[in-house]
């Protein structure tokens, strides 16, 4: 973006007593609005807007001529009307919004509608320095490469900067884009494909978070074993799950799902470990609710994890890698895959550091490794025994008789 | 002389296999603590998810090698002295190989170890810490530890008879009289392996596998 005016009116001080933005910082709406107010209350009121489809300061870098090859630059039109300004401002980050909305503003200050034109219908024109007039180039952006859009831009651009030289009128000349050519992802990625995990708000703040790409149980009812799946209730994206019932604070946490034909109790609480000298927090139970009875499932011996991060499994059941220990013999088994669960410490809306349940090394590679370690250990020992061994060589003579030994005792 | 020593080949494989072992250790060993994750550093872990059966047959596999080992350097040792000595005193073959059979004890207090403790070994239901039981692990720890014993104890018995034997025979070559003085020392260094084997009974002596 960058505001120009002819050369004649010695207005160079106009745009200079605005400080320029800080490198890497983005123009918002309410400064581009200041910017653009300073230079029309005090400057031309004849506006010339090229409004290209896309834009980046990637693409003035790349065909600019940055790197010592000026001959190959795409924008020697761009370049000496910038020059021969006596009042340039570059931006080079505008946030789009704000770029985008620039035509609306423009409109307002100047009080006049814009006039959609080209370089030919320019010259057919005839401007009045004391009227406002706010021409906008449409630059076209078709499916040719960068360099040649930007190269055949930056031709329209001279046209008009040669026209406009000859209606002799001043004029503020702005060049900007409705949106970025490249959209800058900042944070994790989005996951649209998997369920957004649940999260217990306790007013501003989350508490509990949780996530599992599937929530499944299997009873026995009336000597049948039932599969249902609670995936769509719990996690669904069109369901704010009611967590009536959940709580936390900073020792315990409960987590109760949504209500329906089933109905999971999560119990969690966190404390001060001496021996390790950290906090922990451990998964106690899980409750499953369902036609008036409870069952219950120990999880404490595997689900936990120190209290700053969150515990990350591939699979939390009761069969299966049991993690969960059911309390009585006919409980029903119930199933979650790839599992996330964070109590306490939440901060933002993501899971810290995770835990993982499953080690770098798993016990069968630890044997493994001891066991062969330790051959290893005896296959040195042993060669290097046999590779020290040395017969008696100080009565060798290769050049003397050789030993003669009687046959007699 | 240091350049010498280390244009031996062994030197340098075994100093270069030993900085490669500690850098690893020590490497992974900072990971652990600049990434706060020496939490999961568990030794309990370790303990409790590798199976008792392989602590248990490690136990009988060094029970027999190392006693094994023993005798054999005791034998090699003792065996190359008389055959020498029997050179020029053809006398000493005969005595000398008491001390043989000495060293060959050791070997076969190894094999007797190995079967006890193997007879031990029983099969076991159960995957994880609790259902296999504190009985279980209390048995593959035992074993691997009454193997360790045996093993060691007649691996050092077997060298130091052998040594001794050696001695005897050279000496019985220039002085018969001194055979039966040395054979007094190579009862008292047979004995050490006798301890190894007392020692091992009692870790096995409550050892229960099984369900």
């Amino acid at each position: 973006l960058y505001c120009t005016t002819s050369q004649r009116y010695t207005l160079y001080s106009l745009l200079q007593q605005i400080a320029p933005p800080s490198a890497g910082h983005i123009v918002g709406q309410q400064q581009l609005t200041s910017y653009l107010q300073k230079a029309l209350s005090d400057g031309p009121r004849n506006v010339v807007l090229f409004l290209q489809d896309k834009m980046s300061i990637e693409d003035f870098t790349m065909y600019g001529g940055a790197f010592g090859n000026k001959q190959d630059t795409a924008f020697p039109n761009l370049e000496g009307a910038l020059m021969s300004s006596s009042s340039p401002l570059v931006l080079p980050a505008v946030s789009w919004p704000a770029s985008n909305a620039v035509i609306g503003q423009l409109q307002d200050h100047l009080d006049t509608s814009p006039l959609y034109m080209d370089p030919e219908t320019l010259s057919q024109l005839r401007l009045n320095a004391s009227s406002p007039a706010l021409l906008v180039f449409r630059l076209p952006a078709d499916l040719m490469s960068a360099k040649e859009i930007l190269s055949g831009n930056d031709e329209v651009i001279g046209q008009v900067m040669s026209t406009m030289k000859t209606q002799a009128v001043p004029y503020t000349a702005i060049y900007t884009a409705l949106r970025p050519a490249r959209v800058r992802r900042t944070g994790s990625r989005m996951n649209t494909l998997f369920l957004p995990s649940v999260s217990l708000q306790e007013g501003e703040d989350t508490c509990i978070l949780l996530w599992a790409k599937g929530l499944s149980v299997s009873i026995l009812r009336s000597g049948r074993w039932e599969d249902h799946d609670l995936t769509p209730s719990t996690f669904g994206e069109a369901v704010s799950p009611k967590l009536h019932g959940s709580s936390c604070d900073k020792t315990k946490a409960k987590w109760v799902g949504p209500c329906g034909a089933f109905r999971d109790h999560i119990d969690t609480h966190q404390r001060h470990y001496k021996v390790s000298a950290r906090r922990w927090f451990t998964l106690d139970s899980v409750q499953l609710e369902y036609d008036s009875i409870k069952a219950k499932f120990n999880a404490s011996r595997s689900v936990y994890a120190p209290a700053e991060f969150s515990y990350r499994c591939q699979s939390v059941s009761s069969f299966r890698w049991p993690q969960l220990v059911p309390h009585a013999v006919n409980d029903p088994a119930n199933h979650a895959a790839l599992y996330s669960i964070q109590g306490f410490n939440v901060t933002g809306g993501d899971f810290s550091y995770a835990s993982d349940c499953a080690g770098f090394f798993s016990p069968g590679i630890w044997m493994g490794l001891m066991t062969s370690l330790l051959m290893v250990l005896v296959l040195t020992y042993g060669l290097h025994m046999i590779m020290q061994l040395r017969t008696m060589d100080r009565f060798d003579d290769p050049k003397g008789p050789a030993i003669s030994v009687p046959q007699t005792e | 002389m240091l350049l010498e020593w280390m244009m031996n080949g062994h030197a340098i494989l075994y100093t270069g296999v030993t900085l490669a072992f500690w850098t690893t250790i020590l490497v992974v060993g900072l990971c652990y603590t600049i990434f706060d994750l020496g939490f999961r550093f568990d030794v309990a872990w370790f303990l409790t998810e590798t199976s008792p059966f392989m602590w248990a047959n490690l136990g009988i596999g060094l029970a027999i090698s190392l006693s094994v080992v023993g005798a054999a350097w005791g034998i090699y040792i003792t065996g190359s002295s008389i055959l020498g000595g029997g050179v020029k005193a053809p006398r000493i073959k005969t005595k000398n190989l008491v001390s043989i059979i000495f060293c060959e004890a050791v070997a076969i207090y190894g094999i007797i170890m190995a079967i006890v403790i193997s007879n031990m070994a029983e099969n076991f239901t159960g995957t994880t810490p609790e259902t296999i039981g504190a009985r279980n692990y209390q048995a593959g720890y035992s074993m691997f530890g009454a193997g360790l014993t045996v093993g060691f104890s007649n691996l050092f018995c077997g060298i130091c008879v052998g040594i001794v034997g050696s001695g005897a025979a050279l000496a019985d070559a220039q002085n018969a009289n001194l055979f039966v003085k040395i054979l007094i020392v190579e009862i008292f260094g047979s004995a050490i392996g006798l301890f190894g084997v007392i020692v091992a009974i009692l870790q096995t002596s409550k050892v229960k596998m099984g369900d």
